[in-house]
């Protein structure tokens, strides 16, 4: 496995843990819009981990002359965001809009913590 | 309500063209160094993964909040 594909690995890893968390906060505690909000949240944020993954590595093998690739995927990840920001507007009773946010940007904390670890480890 | 829409479009029209800047540099510099060096495509791949993500996150809330704008 190649490194590129073992940090995914390892970021798809981190997200399962924070989200089984989401799961028992909703079933054991009062917060429930907010912890469905998060779910909903990081269900969005893990499609986008996996749209960012496969362009990148299309990208990838563009550069080396094995495919070809138009774009990067940026507008269909806004449209995401954007979808995720309609249905907690739209049911504000069941989704918590900041849990919503906050699970959207899931993705992004745990790479950027990855990546403080990784470049402490060096 | 039109002042709102108006507000949330320039909010995701900058946010957008931020992005589309950062992005840009991030991929260039990127296809520079696999096309000079392709045993390091994963390597600059993965720094190339950290790079957009961290560059897409301000968009996506900023879209986020063009919609609560609205």
């Amino acid at each position: 496995m190649d490194q590129y594909a073992a940090s995914m690995r390892r970021y798809v890893q981190y997200m399962l843990y924070v989200v089984a968390l989401f799961v028992l906060g909703w079933g054991f505690t009062p917060y429930d819009s907010m912890f469905l909000g998060l779910i909903l949240g990081s269900a969005f944020s893990f499609y986008n981990l996996w749209s960012m993954y496969t362009k990148m590595k299309q990208l990838g093998q563009a550069a080396t002359g094995e495919k070809k690739v138009y774009s990067i995927g940026t507008l269909s990840r806004f449209a995401v965001g954007a979808l995720a920001a309609i249905i907690a507007i739209r049911y504000p009773e069941t989704f918590h809009l900041v849990g919503v946010i906050i699970g959207l940007m899931l993705t992004y904390i745990i790479i950027l913590i990855d990546s403080l670890l990784q470049i402490r480890r060096l | 309500m039109a002042l709102g829409s108006l507000a949330a479009a320039i909010a995701v029209g900058l946010a957008a063209l931020g992005a589309a800047i950062g992005n840009a540099l991030i991929v260039k510099s990127t296809l520079e160094g696999i096309a000079r060096q392709p045993e390091l495509k994963s390597t600059l791949q993965t720094i190339m993964f950290i790079g957009v993500a961290l560059v897409e996150a301000l968009p996506i809330i900023a879209v986020v909040i063009a919609f609560l704008v609205m």
